[in-house]
């Protein structure tokens, strides 16, 4: 208990001293502090004789007031000597309590600047290989438009219900261009894809300018990237419930929150593959576009009006998906579509050999009704696919950290072949 | 001046120490994967689930004897209830057993009897990464109102018997201790970490799931284990080392989290054992108003 005192009491002189070193920028290479508790009245005596020498410069941190009171004394290099020779001459038995106050500073100093919250200072500095909270992807997002200003703006399309902006990162290198749209993160507890949409972000900037595939489909189009599309839901991933995957609306007449984003749009709504009750993970809301965050999308699509594809990212059962998921009715650009899903599926397992199933949603994966890709391709933008990210069931949603950029680098290629192919049929 | 405060707040934050901000989420928050017992704040709901909604969320599925597309999720459900069987027989914590592709598939509706499933399967086994089997298996899901599991049979069972690993033993020994009291929760953690002497748990807590999976299998269901809540272990008793297990399986089709608790058994000798199921009702909270 003592010891913690003392360790705590000489962390605060440390202090002390080094916010003196700080604001006077003095030096105490060589200096050292003593211990000295008298045990007498004649040592308490001699020690405040001491204290007198002005020529020492000596540094009392606490002083000579009564026997048995320990008094700390800075003594710089050059009054070590003399010091030294006087306590001994005495017979004043002192400890050596710091023997460099120099070197401890420094130390501390180290400490200081290794404890201080890493918060990247530009994009290359962030972690990519790791989940991140809401504000840091939103620093993020900030720190890529102010580095890549010609090519990166943010444009907020919205707020979540519970008042959070609704970024989307805008790619452009010139006016009046058709548009990509990408994104992730609408069921908030499907991290893998929020942190892949921060890697498509840095990849873009990065790409632009030295991938001849890429530049080339950056000087015809804009591409549009939602990060975290469901803020709401994500926040509350990280606070209170991980598997959280709807938004977070209250729903009047029930106590459970939340609608299913993938289950709100405007296409075969109401139909089997969603549920009408508030408890449900399908919950399909009490009317089309009903969620905020839905909306801010259906709004855009319909202001920009000049989108030719439209990729949502989700988690996990790896695979390519293309409408429709309302009805077991062929879209009409079926043939085509899965022609593209075939390729798409090939190039991503190039990378590192993950296997991709692929087809429409109601015939792979089950019937969805209300879901996103049926109404923007049911809006006139044809290349409307879904991802299903890594893995297959093994972690599901809480894939590890470690896989984030595999997992980025292999999709990306598949959005290449899809963003490449629309640009040549556009 | 600035600077120089901040200096001073930081180096006076590593004197006196700040208490560590919780990393998990606190076990009285709403929600929370952390609960394992039922404690729902006042201001929550408690819902018992209910997997019979699935049914009607999803058109009636409508085929006599159809050959089937084996990527396709009528088969792929079937594959699955396959790899369950699979591993209530022959899983531990050290093996698993699993699918890596569906070659063929058809049905057979065998009208009152049920809706049979006939596929080609390879089977994948954790202990043989390099060699797959290619097995026949028939699914059959019982016609009716409730929950009945699926009777499922597979060609290449007796080839996959296999005797007891070094590992298993070790394993066997260093947990049947007197003192052993191995407990945890959370587990992958939020960013998908397991503690390196937790994997065999996490997987035993795999294989035990799929006795559950199989029980409440059916045509419009899919489940894998998406987290273990909270593992305690109990005594051992004859021979068997025993847990207390509160999983979350996740269901594909309908996209639920349900939470169940079961008592899991294990020995080398005699294989994973599962009994006391229960399944445990959803807490759902309303946000506090404002």
């Amino acid at each position: 208990m003592i010891l913690l005192w003392e360790a705590k009491m000489k962390g605060l002189l440390v202090l002390l001293a080094v916010s003196v070193a700080v604001f006077a920028k003095e030096s105490f290479v060589g200096d050292q502090v003593l211990r000295i508790t008298a045990k007498s009245e004649t040592e308490l005596v001699l020690l405040k004789e001491l204290s007198q020498l002005e020529h020492l410069k000596l540094d009392f941190w606490t002083e000579p007031v009564e026997e048995s009171l320990p008094v700390d004394i800075r003594v710089p290099f050059h009054s070590l000597q003399p010091v030294r020779a006087f306590l001994a001459y005495h017979e004043i038995h002192y400890n050596i309590m710091i023997e460099d106050l120099q070197a401890l500073v420094d130390m501390e100093q180290r400490e200081m600047i290794n404890t201080r919250a890493p918060e990247p200072r530009s994009t290359d500095d962030f972690d990519y290989a790791n989940y991140h909270t809401l504000s840091e992807i939103n620093s993020f997002i900030d720190l890529l438009v102010r580095e890549n200003p010609n090519l990166v703006s943010k444009v907020v399309i919205g707020q979540s219900y519970e008042g959070r902006a609704l970024n989307v990162l805008k790619f452009s290198t010139g006016a009046n261009r058709p548009g990509l749209w990408i994104d992730t993160g609408i069921h908030s507890r499907e991290w893998v894809t929020q942190a892949s949409g921060t890697w498509f972000a840095k990849k873009i900037v990065t790409g632009y300018g030295t991938d001849a595939a890429l530049t080339a489909i950056l000087d015809k189009f804009d591409i549009f990237l939602e990060i975290v599309t469901n803020p709401d839901g994500f926040q509350y991933t990280h606070s209170s419930n991980r598997m959280w995957r709807k938004t977070r609306k209250p729903n009047s007449g029930s106590s459970c929150v939340g609608v299913d984003p993938n289950r709100n749009w405007d296409a075969g709504f109401g139909g089997s593959g969603s549920s009408n009750s508030p408890c449900s993970e399908t919950y399909r809301g009490p009317y089309a576009h009903s969620e905020p965050e839905v909306k801010a999308i259906v709004d855009f699509v319909k202001s920009h009006g000049n989108l030719k594809a439209f990729v949502s990212i989700h988690s996990y059962s790896q695979m390519l998906l293309y409408p429709y998921g309302y009805t077991r009715t062929p879209c009409k650009d079926q043939a085509e579509l899965h022609e593209l899903a075939k390729k798409a599926v090939t190039d991503l397992k190039s990378l590192y050999g993950t296997s991709y199933k692929y087809g429409s949603i109601i015939t792979t994966i089950y019937q969805a009704s209300g879901g996103t890709i049926d109404w923007t391709y049911d809006q006139g933008i044809k290349y409307s696919y879904t991802f299903e990210l890594r893995d297959t069931g093994l972690y599901g949603f809480l894939l590890p950290a470690r896989q984030i950029i595999p997992t980025a680098e292999e999709t990306w290629l598949a959005l290449m072949a899809i963003m490449e192919h629309t640009k040549n049929n556009s | 001046m600035n600077w120089f405060c901040f200096v001073w707040t930081v180096l006076f934050s590593m004197v006196w120490q700040c208490p560590a901000a919780p990393s998990t989420p606190s076990p009285t928050a709403p929600g929370s994967t952390a609960q394992d017992e039922v404690e729902c704040p006042s201001n929550c709901v408690l819902l018992i689930y209910s997997n019979r909604s699935t049914s009607e969320a999803q058109d009636p599925l409508v085929m006599t004897s159809t050959e089937l597309n084996p990527d396709h999720y009528e088969a792929q459900r079937a594959a699955h209830a396959v790899r369950y069987y699979l591993n209530t027989l022959y899983g531990t914590p050290f093996r698993q057993l699993s699918f890596s592709k569906v070659h063929q598939a058809r049905t057979e509706d065998l009208g009152e009897a049920g809706m049979k499933y006939l596929l080609e399967i390879s089977v994948k086994d954790s202990l043989n990464k390099s060699s797959e089997k290619l097995c026949s298996a028939e699914v059959v899901y019982p016609r009716g109102e409730t929950q009945q599991p699926p009777k499922v049979q597979i060609s290449c069972a007796a080839s996959l018997q296999l005797n007891t690993s070094a590992e298993e033993e070790d394993f066997y020994k260093r947990y049947s201790a007197a003192d052993s009291a191995v407990s945890g929760k959370d587990i992958p953690d939020s960013y998908g970490h397991v503690d390196p002497e937790m994997v065999p748990f996490w997987k035993l807590a795999g294989v035990a799931s799929t006795f559950i999976m199989l029980n409440e299998s059916n045509e419009n269901t899919l489940y894998n284990l998406a987290q273990v809540a909270k593992i305690t272990q109990l005594e051992s008793q004859n021979g068997q080392l025993r847990l207390e297990y509160v999983v979350l399986l996740h269901d594909m089709i309908s996209q639920e989290i349900i939470r169940w608790k079961m008592l899991v058994s294990w020995s080398p000798a005699e294989g994973v054992k599962v009994s006391d199921t229960q399944l445990l009702p959803k807490c759902h909270c309303k946000p506090p108003t404002p």
